[in-house]
């Protein structure tokens, strides 16, 4: 009988900045204004993973790194169709950056799902845009992986990958077991339903797991394990001096070409000056 | 810290070398960095038949090349990049590796920088040296809204991922002579575990709003379908091309395609006109690097007139009609 | 944690899908029959419908959210869920014997049918006992005459829940409550209305003219239209007031916007004594109206009766909502009075929840009845 195929998706929350609930002059989100959400391109993933699930049947299990309020995103998953949800949570977390976080969830999948077939990560997240996770958790992982995946299809244990790279069109076959971060540019996340938020606050339980359930020192985790240290966080947008117009739109329009007939010209390659 | 030479080495992306000059860019702050730090600068190739390659870096800005010139490296492919990179590390030791943010480097950063247990920033838009004569990392988030200062103050090499267009490359210099040391394949590297079956230059050429020199952005302040499509005329009347925001596609104004946002399209025109757009985050992220922003909105608060070079208090719609009569008066 | 995904999910859903086109649907009173379909799949049709029949049957307050934030967005479409589940579904699950729960509410549930409530005639509005469509019982079924006016989803809906008088074979008479199919011969859809609000819902006339039913399709068979139709009403009520919430509720958002960004006298007008207060007041009106919906959602869920507080709620949102509409247009000044702002919408929306369900005076009846009792 052919073994049910694992996949493992790991998710990220991301704070779900759409009309900037953020401070320019701070450089700080304001984050008690920004509710959570999934990070986009892990709900493209998802959305691969559902669809080999849909094709070819499959667990999904999915995995977040975060404070408790993470499980919201699981919860959103489960209900979406992934079938077991695992939340990594310790405060001694807290401050990783990329190469100790994908030595955690690397850990975490060799625990939660030590026979998995595929992991599939978001190409990059929203807040850090690293895209950095997926191809370190490759490296400790052992496996073969490909990142920036736009489209993927199963065959037997043959994963054949379409991307777009640098320009470049490439198709890749990779056998399972592996790790696939993919992209926004193909998949179309599902919305979630509405039946299955209930069942996914119903019966389905979260694992949870500490630094201590993945045999992890906590040397080696957090800020004081990172080999890369934050000096400072500001803002780019500092006022920003710039021309401010106002009036009727003629004049408006008629101050703005005399102004910048050079640049507006130059840009559009046509002579705009007014020789009136 | 382990010893480490005085070496800063850039990786040479040198596939689409026409469009891609991240290379040459990062050879350009490598010397100016290596001033700092007394180091000299060297350009790393794999690949076969590359010593055209070889012969461009050092005549913008390499002291030396390591290259490993082998049929086997024809096309890029990631565990053997990275294998022959790792090696090369553990012998030579660079104190700062620089790599372009292109997806391929985007890819093999990271996976160098695990194997060596080090620090890798991504997609850097400033590189600097400070007091402690360390590479001070500037890095963006949120959508380039939010910038981090990062350091790696013990692990080596000191490793970056940067964005093209950050620096600019010295113009060459033929007279410019480096140290070029061949690299032999080795015989013992493991096989590759993926398998590259095609791997072609895209044949579509990229997206006209990607390339455009003007773009005309249009956000949900247009009002109607109708008014919306008047920044075709003002396009056309301007050589330029036409994006939209999210509500905007969505509502079928436009076709996805132009879809300006981090959804969509990134672009990075010489001048941007943006009608009736808020400045959402998701927005926002892709047009930062326009260079010379003009905002329409009758909200003067809006986030996108504080982005703006120019901010335009008035109506879109009202701003657009007076565009196309006032252009289609001045030109002949 | 669930309630605060349910918001988030059907807010996003809302937002993508219903917002750039809610401006639109309004003027050309246009039912969105593409985001309908994907409104199907994610089980916005079945929300009071039992699993075992296709539902996706969920608490009350759960309930509650999903119909304040589509209503935030677009009123109409949340209209037309709400109805369909607590007037169209919901009588048939309480009352339906098992025959009829079988037959009736799986189409319903993934909204391949929808569901409409007919109450109102020309004569018959708040006084239900002035009803003239009336059901003969014969052999094979009943023959139903009348004309049904102001009914929501009429235009759209699969099956027509009708309250008629009903002369049984012996020459008794009842009331009961029929459910007619769509295609029934005798059964037919008058002009949509051209209504002031919630123009994107598909109001119309239903006619009957001899339109024979089949016996099983006697909602309960025996219990009376009465029972079914209060009850009914009293499931409505939860539905209507969380729309009336998702009005305010939208219509203050984009006051609250709007005053940030306005500027007069060189300062935002959000700096001015007289729009704070309209804001305060806006903001606990709207808490207290949530306040007094998830109560009477709780009762409910908890088997306790809830007519009373449900009449409170859908009073005292419906009044929040022609409240808080008023005023966001009037911190819109000008620009509240166009088109080109959604606020004007959302005034025009807000006025009906006073009216339809049960008028507000009929709502005051029902609670000073408890109140005296």
């Amino acid at each position: 009988m052919k073994k049910m195929l694992k996949l493992v998706n790991c998710i990220k929350q991301v704070p779900g900045v759409s009309e900037l609930p953020w401070d320019p002059r701070t450089g700080r989100l304001k984050r008690n204004l920004a509710a959570g959400m999934i990070n986009p391109a892990c709900r493209h993933a998802l959305e691969a993973a559902l669809e080999l699930k849909n094709r070819h049947g499959a667990e999904i299990t999915v995995i977040t790194m975060g404070p408790d309020i993470a499980e919201e995103v699981l919860r959103e998953a489960l209900a979406m169709g992934a079938d077991r949800a695992v939340l990594i949570s310790d405060p001694k977390i807290a401050g990783s950056d990329t190469l100790v976080t994908s030595q955690v969830l690397a850990r975490a999948i060799k625990k939660a799902c030590p026979d998995f077939d595929l992991v599939l990560c978001g190409c990059h997240t929203s807040d850090s845009e690293t895209a950095q996770v997926g191809p370190q958790m490759v490296e400790e992982l052992r496996i073969p992986g490909v990142s920036h995946v736009d489209q993927l299809e199963l065959k037997d244990r043959l994963l054949r990958l379409q991307r777009l790279s640098d320009n470049f069109v490439e198709t890749i076959e990779m056998e399972l077991p592996g790790l696939v971060t993919v992209t926004t540019q193909h998949y179309t996340p599902r919305y979630v339903p509405l039946a299955g938020l209930q069942d996914a606050f119903g019966e389905t339980e979260i694992t949870r797991l500490t630094l201590d359930d993945l045999e992890l020192d906590e040397s080696l985790t957090g800020a004081k394990g990172s080999p890369t240290r934050i000096l400072k966080v500001f803002s780019p947008v500092t006022e920003k001096e710039n021309t401010v117009l106002k009036g009727s739109a003629r004049k408006i329009v008629q101050q703005l070409f005399n102004q910048f007939d050079d640049k507006i010209g130059g840009a559009i390659g046509k002579d705009i000056k007014n020789y009136q | 810290m382990k010893e480490t030479s005085n070496e800063i080495w850039v990786f040479g992306d040198y596939r689409n070398y026409f469009q891609n000059r991240v290379t040459l860019q990062l050879l350009a702050r490598a010397s100016e960095l290596a001033k700092d730090l007394n180091a000299r600068v060297c350009a790393v190739v794999f690949g076969y038949g590359v010593d055209e390659w070889v012969g461009e870096y050092i005549a913008h800005g390499a002291d030396c090349i390591l290259v490993t010139d082998h049929p086997d490296l024809a096309r890029y492919q990631i565990e053997t990049y990275v294998n022959l990179m790792v090696r090369l590390i553990e012998v030579r030791r660079p104190e700062i590796i620089l790599v372009g943010a292109t997806n391929f480097g985007r890819e093999f950063a990271p996976r160098v920088a695990k194997r060596m247990k080090t620090g890798l920033s991504a997609d850097c838009i400033g590189l600097d040296i400070n007091e402690e004569k360390l590479l001070v990392q500037t890095a963006p988030s949120f959508g380039g809204n939010l910038l981090a200062q990062i350091i790696t103050p013990e692990c080596r090499p000191q490793m970056a991922t940067v964005r093209p267009g950050t620096f600019q490359e010295i113009p060459h210099d033929y007279e410019r002579t480096g140290e070029i040391v061949r690299v032999p394949m080795p015989e013992d590297l493991p096989r590759e575990s993926v398998h590259l079956v095609r791997s072609e230059r895209s044949a579509q050429r990229s997206q006209p709003l990607e390339e455009a020199n003007v773009v005309i952005c249009g956000g949900r302040g247009m009002g109607s379908r109708k008014k919306f499509r008047k920044l075709i005329e003002l396009a056309e009347l301007m050589n330029a091309e036409v994006g939209a925001t999210r509500p905007v596609v969505y509502a079928n104004w436009i076709e996805p395609e132009a879809l300006i946002g981090q959804a969509g399209k990134h672009i990075t025109p010489k001048v941007l006109f943006s009608f009736g757009i808020s400045g959402a985050i998701q927005h926002t992220a892709a047009i930062n690097n326009a260079e010379f922003i003009i905002a329409v909105n009758k909200n003067p608060k809006a986030p996108m007139m504080a982005m703006a070079d120019v901010a335009i208090v008035a109506d879109a719609n009202q701003v657009c009609t007076a565009m196309i009569k006032e252009l289609k008066s001045r030109i002949r | 944690m669930k309630h605060k995904i349910v918001r988030k999910v059907v807010r996003d859903f809302s937002e993508a899908e219903l917002g750039p086109i809610a401006h639109e649907i309004d003027r050309d009173a246009r039912f969105p029959w593409e985001v309908i379909d994907k409104m199907r799949i994610l089980d916005f049709f079945g929300l009071q419908i039992p699993r075992k029949y296709g539902g996706a049957e969920v608490d009350s307050i759960s309930y509650a959210i999903t119909i304040e934030e589509l209503s935030r967005v677009c009123a109409a479409i949340g209209l037309c869920v709400t109805v369909h589940n607590s007037v169209g579904a919901a009588p048939i699950v309480r009352f339906g014997t098992e025959k009829q729960k079988e037959r009736f509410l799986p189409p319903m549930a993934c909204g391949e049918r929808i569901g409409a409530f007919c109450l109102t005639e020309a004569n018959a509005g708040s006084d239900a006992s002035g009803v003239e469509t009336n059901a003969v019982q014969q052999e094979t079924g009943y023959v139903i005459n009348g004309t049904k006016i102001f009914v929501t989803n009429g235009g759209i809906c699969g099956y027509a829940l009708i309250f008629a008088t009903t002369t049984d074979l012996s020459g008794e008479a009842s009331t009961s409550v029929f459910i007619v199919e769509k295609g029934m011969d005798g059964f037919s859809v008058g002009e949509i209305e051209d209504l002031c609000g919630m123009r994107a819902n598909p109001v119309s006339s239903l006619f009957l003219e001899d339109c024979l039913v089949p016996l099983d399709n006697c909602l309960g068979s025996s219990v009376s239209g009465v029972r079914i139709a209060l009850t009914a009403l009293d499931t409505g009520r939860i539905g209507i007031a969380a729309q009336a919430l998702g009005i305010a509720q939208g219509a203050f958002e984009a006051a609250v916007k709007y005053a940030k960004e306005r500027h007069q006298f060189k300062k935002p007008i959000s700096s001015f004594q007289t729009i704070q207060n309209y804001l305060a007041d806006m903001a606990t009106d709207i808490d207290a109206g949530r306040l007094l919906l998830y109560r009477a959602c709780a009762l409910k869920d908890e088997q306790k009766p809830f007519g009373t507080e449900a009449a409170m709620a859908k009073l005292y949102c419906s009044k929040v909502a022609t409240r808080t509409t008023s005023l966001a247009m009037q911190i819109h000044g000008g620009y509240g009075y166009s088109k080109e702002y959604d606020v004007e919408r959302y005034f025009r929306d807000a006025k009906v929840t006073e009216i339809y369900e049960g008028t507000s005076e009929v709502q005051r009846l029902v609670i000073s009845r408890a109140v005296l009792a």
